[in-house]
Formats: structure tokens, sequence, C-alpha cells
């Protein structure tokens, strides 16, 4: 059915809806590898917005996908079936911030970075840390239960989420979840919309547990000759007991790329770890960061330097962030595609995945690095490739395909942090053949019209390559 | 549609990942609130233009024409994507094509008949015999008074510059997508101004000098640091960053080390240094969107209005121009008693006694 814009206008103001082409072509597409145009666009600026737009839409059976920054890795926002993408960036009030009761409430399109500047005058933080904060929404990090690098300590967004307001597919308002840290109220549907990556409802408010902010922190780097090295440090410290504010491994190819783009002058080792405590007390920092190095020298960690420089933290830190895009720099002709881009493995796993993602990789004629927060398990890879070759395409495909084998084999899952959505959903719906039934039962009782993001997850087509358009030119 | 501009940068336009990491403190997302207002919005369009995918129009040229150049994207972007090359490739295909502004062609065509962007045969360059090439750029051409002082604080500390008729830099011409009409203006420019090393006085004119050019331009305030002497003008003022100064040419400290050896304290902005906020006055959109030149001006002053102090000093003509006009809307309407200067009217102020 043809959008009736005129319609929508009178919801939101003309200044608030597009449907040109340059618009819908520029939304078609987020950091994965997936392109499919809306038919308009539309920036809901509060809830009772959001509510007459699902209204509208459940009403005519047009799809509604909803979208942060567009910086997902596995194609959510991209929207498979056409119909309306919802821009939340304009919802971004912080509601309130509540230090006496541990909580804070915002609006989907708040900045994670952002929501960080507002808590930092209390001395609380947000505890999720992705590496795209400086951009990526709060909705974004709900939609896929985002980490990031302090998930070692904090855990991730799922977390940190007790409550919210979301507007469900028929449009109706509902309050989920509670303003309280314990909750055992019956089913913990807040719980259960994070990660739905926009298929059970449009979150419009969000309620979040906030953490004290540490007084004191310090980071360390060691070089490893070895993977095997490397792996084992990680999963020693874990085992020692140690809880690190950040445990993040780096391989060559991620080193390489990163001295590239960032110039950061790292050595060219096997593998880099970098490690951080935090705490209120800087003895008991100091402590950990000893127990840590003296693990790194038994696994045969050379370089290890450790630091409280605020200016060298920040410089380690930063580079870090900033891998993932700056693989796109390790060889000239290779581009980085978000493929089979974090799982997550048992601890103890670390070193034999990591080896074995570069098997696979040579053995499919691809570059796969592998770095991410080795600290909560989760490995991100990227696959580099000539992605203007269609027997590129096939050979990641079968990358892919035997990442995720073996990840299972060894008891990992598809997704640590980034969602599943569709470059990732074949592979998931074998992991998860035993839920997908349920979850299929969930998603009918709330969106009986299929509206909400269709056609993500378990309804995802089975072959990620040929799901949509690939947002590249694929020539010979 | 001609695809020659864009076709070099393919591959570069598939090293940008679309992470979104130039949305950060992009003077004109922040405004509009589209993606199309960011850096990759605008590869985005460039890219579905390159391949056919999108096809060429108006609305495609107004989104691709609201940047500021203020490099703050590049600044931020993690891959490095030659972000202002891609813009301005996509920019001169949207020319070739037909869709080219009126005040944009108007421009240009005043830089073709008379070789300064007003079309002013008045605007005439002070010619005098020296021993350094001065190159005074159109902006400052325009404003006589400035260009004097300037030139004055030169020969105060010791520095003899040559001037001689100049014409346009051509910048307008590469960054507003006439590159055909560049081609012939470079040799032009070169004939007029055939020197390998040049002291400037535009921040802009200094970044093209050298990248257009590949003229080792030297910007004045970095040949006057060293020879200035102290002095105590006593004054609390904050400074804002030109874009092609703090990122373009990486020029931080000197404008700080000057206004403190002239015993002046500075309160930063919240953005300033490498990441300060553009004044809204580059890029073009000071012609072609007034409004949104006006709205990023005015986030900016708001910034400077922050810092408590109420003199704001810049080192170029342009975004001088644009505060004041930001900073008389405050005034008149916030009540505030915000004065705009422009750097070499203070240096002025302590070495005209020397």
């Amino acid at each position: 059915m043809k959008i009736d814009i005129d319609k929508l206008k009178k919801i939101v103001g003309e200044d608030n809806i597009t449907d040109e082409i340059a618009d819908c072509y520029i939304y078609a597409s987020d950091s994965s590898v997936h392109q499919s145009m809306p038919e308009c666009v539309i920036r809901p600026g509060n809830a009772e917005e959001v509510q007459k737009i699902m209204k509208y839409a459940n009403k005519n059976k047009i799809p509604v996908v909803p979208r942060g920054a567009g910086s997902g890795m596995s194609g959510h926002a991209v929207p498979i079936d056409g119909g309306i993408v919802l821009d939340m960036k304009r919802m971004s009030r912080i509601i309130e911030i509540r230090p006496e009761d541990v909580l804070c409430k915002v609006e989907p399109g708040v900045i994670n970075d952002e929501l960080n500047r507002q808590l930092k005058p209390y001395d609380f933080f947000f505890p999720p840390t992705p590496s795209s904060g400086k951009i990526c929404t709060i909705g974004g990090m709900i939609g896929t239960n985002a980490s990031g690098i302090r998930s070692v300590k904090y855990g991730a967004t799922r977390d940190a989420v007790i409550g919210m307001k979301v507007v469900l597919a028929n449009g109706d308002l509902a309050t989920l979840g509670s303003n309280t840290r314990v909750d055992s109220s019956g089913y913990q549907l807040s719980k259960l919309m994070v990660g739905s990556e926009g298929t059970l409802g449009i979150v419009v408010e969000a309620t979040l547990i906030i953490a004290p902010l540490p007084k004191y922190r310090a980071m360390g780097v060691a070089n490893f000759a070895t993977l095997e090295d490397a792996g084992k440090m990680i999963s020693n410290v874990i085992a020692a007991g140690i809880t690190p504010s950040m445990l993040e491994l780096m391989d060559n190819i991620a080193i390489t790329a990163v001295n590239n783009a960032q110039n950061l002058g790292l050595p060219d080792v096997s593998a880099i770890v970098v490690f951080e405590c935090n705490g209120m007390v800087k003895e008991a920092v100091d402590y950990d960061m000893k127990r840590i190095k003296k693990i790194c020298e038994k696994n045969n960690g050379t370089g290890i330097r450790v630091s409280d420089d605020p200016k060298e933290m920040t410089r380690i830190y930063e580079g870090r962030k900033k891998l993932f895009p700056s693989l796109s720099r390790y060889k000239e002709g290779l581009v980085t595609t978000a493929l089979a881009d974090d799982m997550a493995v048992p601890m103890s796993k670390i070193a034999d995945c990591v080896h074995e993602i570069h098997e696979i990789a040579k053995r499919n004629n691809v570059i796969m690095s592998a770095y991410g927060h080795c600290g909560s398990g989760l490995i991100h890879t990227k696959i580099l490739m000539d992605t203007s070759k269609k027997q590129q395409w096939q050979d990641a495909k079968h990358a892919v395909d035997e990442v995720y084998k073996y990840v299972y084999k060894i008891g990992g899952t598809t997704s640590g942090e980034h969602g599943v959505a569709l470059s990732k959903a074949p592979s998931w719906k074998e992991e998860k053949k035993d839920s997908l039934a349920m979850m299929k039962a969930i998603k009918k009782a709330l969106d009986p019209n299929n509206i909400l993001n269709p056609h993500k997850l378990m309804d995802a087509p089975d072959d990620w390559v040929t799901a949509t358009d690939l947002r590249y030119q694929v020539t010979s | 549609m001609t695809d020659k501009n864009l076709k070099k940068l393919e591959k570069e336009m598939n090293v940008c990942i679309r992470c979104a990491y130039c949305f950060e403190e992009c003077p004109v997302i922040r405004e509009l609130g589209w993606d199309s207002g960011g850096a990759r919005g605008k590869v985005i369009l460039s890219y579905g233009l390159l391949h056919g995918e999108i096809e060429p129009s108006q609305y495609i040229a107004d989104r691709l024409f609201q940047c500021t150049f203020c490099r703050d994207c590049m600044e931020r972007c993690p891959s490095n994507v030659s972000i202002l090359d891609i813009i301005s490739s996509a920019r001169a295909d949207l020319v070739d094509a037909g869709y080219a502004s009126d005040t944009h062609k108007y421009v240009i065509n005043n830089i073709n008949s008379t070789g300064n962007i007003y079309g002013d045969t008045e605007v005439i360059s002070p010619e005098r015999e020296g021993k350094t090439p001065l190159f005074i750029g159109c902006q400052y051409l325009s404003r006589p008074n400035k260009t004097k002082k300037y030139i004055k604080i030169l020969e105060k500390l010791g520095i003899n510059p040559q001037v001689q008729k100049e014409i346009c830099c051509g910048f307008p011409m590469e960054a507003l997508g006439f590159r055909k009409e560049f081609k012939t203006h470079k040799e032009k420019f070169q004939k007029s101004f055939p020197f390998k090393e040049a002291i400037t006085f535009c921040p802009t004119c200094t970044v093209f000098l050298r990248e257009g050019h590949e003229i080792d331009a030297k910007h004045v305030l970095q040949v006057i640091l060293e020879k200035l002497p102290k002095a105590d003008l006593g004054m609390k003022v904050t400074y804002h960053d030109p874009c092609d100064f703090s990122r373009g040419l990486k020029i931080i400290d000197e404008p700080r080390k000057i206004l403190e050896k002239l015993g002046i304290e500075i309160v930063e902005m919240k953005n300033s240094k490498e990441q300060s906020s553009c004044c809204g006055g580059g890029g073009g959109i000071l012609m072609s969107d007034q409004v949104l030149s006006d709205n990023i001006a005015k986030n900016r002053m708001k910034q400077a209005i922050e810092t408590g102090v109420d003199i704001v000093v810049t080192s170029c003509p342009t975004c001088e121009t644009v505060l004041k006009k930001a900073a008389a809307e405050a005034n008149e309407s916030e009540g505030t008693n915000m004065v705009v200067r422009n750097i070499e009217d203070i240096i002025w102020k302590a070495v005209k006694s020397i």
C-alpha cells in the first residue's frame, strides 16, 4: 500500500518527514553489508507521535523500522520490506537523573557519551561502553543489547535497563519493568525488549541503572609472540578472580590496521592485550594491576607497561575504540565487511578460536582479524575482501559458516553484543533452533501484522548474501 | 552525467564503513537532524551518484552543498577517509550536470571577470617592493584597513613583504565544484604568483596555496610569533579557532602563544583547538544557505557566551564577520555584551608604538 505522506505530515510536521529518493537512499543502509530502500523516513519528536504513526502503520500493514545512529553492523536498521524508517535521534531528552535512586530516565535518541557527560557532575556513569559511544543512541544499544569495552566488569545494556515505555505495534503505550534494581514481579518484559532489534516495540523512554564513577584507573599493555599465550593470559586473569574493567585482545591484523590508520606505532607482534582496572581506592587498583602484570609475565608477555597517565590511557583507549573503522586501511583494495563480527566463546577457548578464525580465513581466501572484549569472551572479527568480486562473497559466506560451526562446537554463541538482524540470522537460527518457535510465538502475539522490523532474526532470509541488495558494487 | 570526478574516489568511498563517527560534532547534522547533513550521508549520496543508483537532482545538490568544509568529520574519521575530496568531487560532478547554484555561479563569474570573489575592480593589491612574497587573498584585500595593519605589523617586526597584483587563489572554484574553471584559473594564478614560498593572511588561502598550488605558505601568525615583543594588554578573551587553522593547518598553539605574550588570558570554549566548532562561514553555505550558516554561528556564539567572557578573538576574516552577526543577535536577544575581534587588531594595539 502506498504511504499517505500528507497524513503522516500532520502527525510530525512537514519538516520531520521525507520521501525524497536521496534521503531514502541514505537510510537504506547502515554499517552492515545490506541495502534496501524505505519509502519514507520520519523523525518523531515524542511518544504520542510514535503512537499515531504506529496506529496508522498497523491499520495499513506498513512495515516500520526504528533506527538510532544507523551504526549497526548486521542490518538491523535496513528496511528489508521498505515502508517507514523511524529516525529516533530527535527524541534526545534526558528526562531525569536520580542519583539517590541510582537511575536515570532517557529518551531513545540520547547519545551514549552525552548521557555520560550529563551524569559526570553527579559522579555517576552509564556502564555499557560501546566503541561507538560518541554517536550511538541508547535506543540502538537497547535494540542490540550492546555492551562494549567495559562489559567484563559491568555487563551489557540488558543488565542496566530496569524499565521502559514502549509503543507496541498497534500504537498502544506500555510501561514495562520498574524503577527498582530488583524485580521479581512476573515476566521481565523490559528485559525481553532489550536485544529484540525493534521487532517487538518502539522504545520511547528507558529507565537505566547508573554506576558510581570510579576515582582511579590504570591501564596496561602487554605484547605476546603467540596468540596462545595471549589467550592463556586472558583466561588466567579471569580465573584468578580479578575483575578488570577492560581486557582486550588485538591480533596482528588489527595491530597493523590501527597503525596504518591511526599511526599508533604499536609493535609488530602476534597479539597485544590491553587491560584496565578501576575503583574507588588507588591501592586496590594498583594491587589488581600488579597481579595482572604477573600473569602477563607468567604467560611470556613482553614490553609490559602500566600507566595511570590520563594522556597515555586516552591514546591507548582511543586507538582501541577506533579499531573497527581502522581495518579499512589494512591493505589497499580490501574492504572491511562486518560479517561474523561478534561471537562470544568460553574464556578458556579464546586462543583456540582466534587461531581457528585465521585458519578459516586462509582456507577461504579472505583476511579475518580478531580482536575484542576477550575478558567477556567476546571476539570481534571482520572479513577483509574485494567486495567487487562475486567469488569473494561466496568465500565470505563459506568463511562465516565455518566460523559459526566452530563457535558452536566449542560452546559459544552467535552474537555477543551487535545483534543478529540479517547477516548473522542463518547461522543463529541453527544455533537457536530449539527456541525459534517460542520466539515466533512472542512476535506473533505482540505484532500480529508483522510490521515491526519484519524479516529479521528468526524471520530473516536463509541466505544473508541475497537477503537484500549488497551495498557494494559487485562487478565480476 | 559525467562521473569522472568521483570515479577516482571509488575505492576511497568503500573505505568508509559508514560507522557514523563523523556525526559527533558535525555542525550541519546538529542543525538539520537528517543523516544527509553529516559526512556519512554525503559519502553515501556520492557513492550512489557514481554508480547511477540515484540520479543527480537539485535536492541532492542542495544536500551536498550543505557542508561548511570545517573538516571536523575528517578529524574524527577513524578510517581517515578523504571526505572533503569526495564531497568536492561530487559537487564538481553536480555542477557539470547543471546543478550549480546561482550565487555560486555569480562568485565564480566574479573571479573570472575581476580576479576577486566580489567582482569589484576597486579591490586591489597594495603593490610594494619587498623581500618576502606576500599573498593577501580576496577577504583581506576587501578589508584594506586590516591588510594595512598586518603589513605594518610585519614591517615593525623587521619583515619586508613584497606585494604584487594578485588574483584569487581559486579555492572557491575547487570547493564549489567549478573544477573546469579552476583548471584555467590555476594557470593564470601561477603566472601572477610565481613563488614557491609565501606569507599569507587568510587561513583558507594558506591551506589552498599548500594543497592546490604546492606553495610553501606560512601564515603571518607563524612568522611573527617569535619576533613579537611582550606586552600587557590585560584582557580576558575566548579564542575561536578557524577550521582551516586548527584542522587544516594544525595551527593551534601560535595564536594562543601570541595572545599570552600580549598579556591576554584565554578562557577556552567547550569545543576548541582540533575539536573547535565551525562558525558556519565556510564551504559556500554563507552564500547559498544563509539560514543554516546563521544557525551554526549562533551555536558557536552560545559556546563563547558560556565561557563567561565577552570578547571573542579569531584569526579569520570570514569567521569574524559571521560571528559578529551572531554576537549582535545575541546581544539584542539575550542582553549579552559580546564583542568579536580579529587578532591583527589586538596585535596592532600592542606593536603600534614600537
